[in-house]
């Protein structure tokens, strides 16, 4: 499943609050969910990752396959992933 | 339209005119003093004063996973590999413009839940586990507490956000790894286990009642465990993190498999230097992932001026990811980045820095001479500091956030004070710091004056200028106060006089232990003073005086509700002292049953959730290789009791001896009865203000009430200079004071009184009905502990410092007095010295705080009515500045309410 990519996916911005953020190349305030543009810098986030498998049924949840407990323990696709060691884009 | 009681008692020839000394003009009067900060800042507060306080789920997402991976670890080493994990995952973000970066969460003012502490507030109202802290009473005063619906709070969801807490926003994205995070905790968080110890305490139920009913409205072990006292930024700041974790390392060696002859806990050191270096790693790689974003924006910027602070920003932290500072924008970061990293290890309101100017002043010092930094550059961090504090967020239940905080976390700088040896210790970063606080007006950090008569008069002159922005500080603490108090409670842990020197306030207003260590920059060596004690404000906090009483009259039972809370004492109350001796016994009671529950829901915190960070900051778990669990800190007696509604409930107790028993014009029974038909008024929450003269009369209200509820309201009130309200506030301190070291604490130490209410007599007021003084259902409570009840102080402000100075102040943490001064009153340069011989009588006659709201009513009255105009304007609550628009009704009608003085 697809879902249309904004302001929040992209590396470029630095989220102010839940709502908006400044745009590291423009140094405007944009809202969260502005649709991306041609600067459009995908941030590294559990969506993006070859490790997160998400849940059947369901948009919200699913696991990190590189965790090593068991069973695997959860991640959801919003989580922002920059500092993860095990990420590794689709 | 029913009648207000103002109206009510003008036609019966009493004024509620609040004013005091004159009359203020007509119009609104702006405050004299108004600075505008560096324009760099300006911007960077412009987005401040746009931003929503936001959560995520990244620090407890990264705790949980690594916490649930290691169930056979050693508990202190499994907590620090979480911590780890947690710093170690944190986004870095940072913003075009800014010199100082780093921050707790990646927002502008970011926080995020700790489930592991409690995970019951935040669900919806529907779920189990918020019905479930409900019926034990931890979420009870949630539903008394009030945030204001301006500024940063996100006080109701909309569009993807969803508001948590009453005062958080969070993506709905985020919503469902929330709730899974939460249930991963259920049963095993200090919430949960400590209520499952908790309730082997034998009558348990008071305490349960004592919750649910509002007597009380804070558990501290699973709230706000850490904090009310003063940072230590010594360590960093001499050894650096690569220094830090060499020292850990080799201590660890030193003490592997030995006991050295503690069969207990000798052998323990060697997990608790492991559990430190793990800190320090995780710290090391969080200012590292700073470094590598700074790097990076760098590498993408095209402008010239912004490339080069990234660069700088970029090369700094990559020296301080390792090393101890070179100069003074170097320890500026320092300090800032340890003090994040120790509000993000616990749940923290009140993590105070201390006296930085004198930490700091060593770089300044040298900076300046050798023409590194100019103060003016100096005046720009120091504004773009206040920034950076006042962005801090603590995320906790809306009972802690609203009805205690008001947002607020507390975070004091002290100024003034002696140095190690007995000389002032005011130096010239310490008037820049004031100066900064005047050009960047902001909650935080509030500044507080260690007065001693040894500082200097133009350094007190300038705070004068300071106080008369409106601001609300620097507030004033007595120096000589605060080390008795010092030698008195940490005397038998071995405080020296040299020790005593060092304190500094700890939260709004707590009088917290430190010490002094030596500093060495340059081949030159400097004492510097940082926190050495535990959290205060822990224990039993916030218990109500005024519900007290009303036990006391309802034989047990509680005046709201009717729910029992103590066993029924079946007196007939025949004689004042009978009803003050009861008074007493309930009031112990409610003390030893809160202080057994809260050691063990701190014993619960300590066995699994232990301070790593915190502790290795403070002396000398470093040197011991024992933690705050293990009584590493210098000085552990600082558990206390907390009373709140002070003078509400004097001017009952007064009242009702005036009344019933010295003049005998009314019954205890029928006044009872006035009292619980609430004088024949309506609610507060009926009328929606919590402010007594604009509470309205019922229309069905029999009329025999009022001619009794005049004499309530004219009885004798505490703050005229009149002995008889004043002796039952000698008498009250004479009693509660020395009682409360017959309790002790977890750590083995007896208590002391904290008197602060902070925003509590607003939450706490809600859940009261009318008092015998008057005052009626659900308005606040006379704020503070020395403050007079809204109106009552009529025989000028120098008769309240008198009836406050009635008793001595050394016995307590604290007292706190709150003064609401017309701009008009203290205007010009004599004004100012009118305000400090004011301050200077208070203090001379043995008060231990005051602090001034200087403001127009008529600003707030039109604030209140058209917030969308006032997002800047701040005023001084109890021990703390906050945004208006950021502060609860009952607390904004309260301030509205104060007497105000027209002239001093």
């Amino acid at each position: 499943m697809t879902t249309k990519l904004t302001c929040r996916d992209c590396r470029n911005f630095a989220p102010v609050d839940v709502t908006k953020g400044i745009c590291h190349c423009t140094k405007e305030m944009m809202k969260a969910d502005d649709e991306q543009c041609k600067d459009f810098n995908l941030l590294p986030k559990c969506n993006n990752c070859k490790n997160f498998e998400r849940t059947p049924d369901t948009i919200e949840m699913g696991i990190c396959k590189i965790s090593t407990h068991e069973p695997k323990f959860f991640a959801y696709p919003d989580m922002v992933a920059v500092t993860c060691d095990h990420y590794t884009a689709n | 339209m029913p009648k207000k009681l103002k109206e009510v008692l003008v036609e019966s020839g009493i004024s509620m005119d609040f004013e005091s000394g004159g009359h203020s003009p007509a119009g609104l009067t702006a405050r004299e003093v108004n600075r505008e900060p560096h324009l760099r800042v300006k911007k960077l507060k412009d987005i401040f004063m746009q931003t929503l306080s936001s959560a995520n789920n990244e620090f407890p997402y990264w705790y949980t996973r690594e916490y649930m991976l290691h169930d056979t670890e050693i508990p202190v080493v499994r907590r620090a590999m979480a911590v780890k994990a947690a710093f170690s995952h944190l986004t870095p973000v940072i913003y075009p413009g800014e010199l100082l970066t780093m921050r707790k969460a990646a927002f502008f003012r970011g926080s995020f839940p700790m489930p592991w502490l409690s995970e019951g507030y935040y669900m919806a109202k529907e779920d189990e586990l918020y019905q479930e802290a409900l019926k034990r009473g931890s979420a009870s005063a949630d539903q008394y507490s009030k945030f204001g619906t301006g500024g940063g709070n996100v006080t109701k969801s909309f569009g993807k956000v969803v508001a948590i807490a009453g005062k958080f926003g969070m993506r709905t994205e985020e919503v469902p790894g929330l709730l899974k995070l939460a249930k991963t905790w259920v049963g095993k968080s200090v919430d949960d286990l400590g209520h499952k110890y908790e309730q082997m305490v034998p009558d348990y139920a008071v305490k349960e009642a004592l919750m649910r009913n509002i007597l009380c409205m804070f558990d501290s072990g699973y709230t706000l465990p850490l904090g009310r006292e003063v940072i230590n930024y010594y360590y960093p700041l001499e050894y650096g993190i690569d220094g830090l974790l060499a020292m850990a390392k080799e201590l660890k060696n030193a003490v592997a498999g030995r006991a050295d002859g503690d069969g207990i806990k000798g052998t323990n050191r060697l997990f608790n230097y492991e559990a430190i270096i793990l800190g320090l790693e995780g710290l090391k790689i969080w200012i590292s992932n700073y470094a590598k974003e700074a790097r990076r924006l760098e590498g993408l910027e095209t402008n010239v001026v912004q490339k080069k602070e990234y660069s700088e920003i970029g090369e700094r932290l990559e020296w301080l990811s390792a090393s101890k500072p070179r100069d003074f924008r170097d320890a500026l970061q320092m300090i800032l980045t340890i003090h994040l990293a120790s509000v993000n290890e616990d749940a923290i309101s009140g993590m105070s820095p201390g006296r930085i100017a004198q930490v700091l002043f060593p770089y300044f010092e040298q900076d300046i001479a050798s023409g590194r930094i100019s103060e003016d550059e100096v005046m720009e961090l120091l504004e773009q500091y206040r920034l950076a504090i006042s962005s801090i967020d603590c995320f906790a239940s809306a009972g802690v956030v609203g009805g205690v905080l008001s947002g607020n976390t507390f975070n004091t700088v002290s100024i003034g004070g002696l140095t190690k040896d007995g000389k002032h210790a005011c130096n010239r970063l310490e008037y820049l710091l004031i100066e900064s606080g005047i050009s960047n007006q902001m909650p935080q950090p509030t500044l507080a004056m260690l007065y001693d008569e040894k500082l200097p008069e133009d350094f007190l002159l300038l705070g004068m200028e300071c106080i008369k922005t409106g601001v609300g500080y620097p507030a004033f603490m007595n120096n000589q106060n605060g080390m008795t108090f010092m030698m008195k409670q940490y005397g038998d842990e071995g405080m020296t006089v040299e020790e005593a020197r060092a304190w500094a306030i700890g939260g709004c207003l707590e009088s917290s232990p430190c010490c002094w260590k030596p500093l060495h920059l340059n081949g030159k060596e400097y004492f510097i003073p940082g926190g050495a004690g535990q959290p205060t404000s822990v224990g039993v906090h916030f218990l109500a005086m005024p519900k007290i009483l009303e036990c006391v009259l309802w034989n047990g039972l509680d005046g709201r509700t009717s729910e029992k809370v103590f066993e029924p004492h079946n007196l007939k109350l025949e004689t004042y002292d009978e009803l003050w001796a009861q008074f007493k016994k309930y009031w112990q009671k409610a003390v030893d049953i809160l202080a057994l529950t809260n050691n063990i829901q701190h014993d619960v915190w300590r066995k699994n959730n232990m301070g790593i960070i915190n502790s290795f900051l403070k002396p000398d778990c470093l040197e011991k290789g024992h933690l705050i669990d293990e009584m590493g800190y210098r000085f552990n007696g600082t558990f206390s009791v907390e009373s709140v509604g002070t003078i509400t409930a004097v001017n009952s107790l007064a009242a009702i001896k005036k009344l019933v028993y010295t003049d005998k014009s009314v019954t205890l029974d029928d006044l009872k009865k006035a009292v619980r038909d609430n004088f024949g008024f309506k609610t507060a929450q009926e009328v929606n203000s919590f402010s007594l003269s604009d509470q309205e009369k019922r229309e069905d209200a029999p009329s025999g009430w009022d001619k009794m509820h005049f004499m309530c309201l004219q009885a004798p009130k505490y703050g005229n200079d009149e002995f008889f309200a004043d002796e039952i506030l000698l008498e009250w301190e004479n009693f509660f004071c020395p009682d409360c070291s017959n309790y002790e604490s977890l750590y083995a130490h007896k208590m002391y009184p904290c008197q602060i209410s902070v925003s509590t007599h607003g939450a706490m007021g809600s859940a009261t009905i009318a008092t015998p003084d008057g005052r009626l259902a659900g308005t606040t409570y006379a704020d503070a502990s020395m403050s007079a009840f809204p109106g009552t102080d009529r025989n000028g402000v120098y008769a309240l410092l008198s009836s406050a100075a009635i008793w001595d102040h050394t016995m307590s943490q604290n007292s706190q007095l709150n003064v609401k001064i017309h701009p008009t009153a203290i205007q010009g340069p004599t004004g100012s010295r009118k305000l400090l011989d004011l301050i200077q009588a208070y203090m001379r006659k043995g008060g231990f705080h005051i602090q001034f709201n200087v403001v127009d009513t008529k600003v707030l009255k039109d604030a209140q009515k058209n917030p969308q105009n006032y997002r800047d304007l701040m005023v001084r609550v109890a021990g703390f500045t906050q945004y208006w628009v950021e502060i609860g009704k009952p607390v904004q009608d309260e301030l509205i309410a104060r007497t105000e003085y027209e002239g001093i």
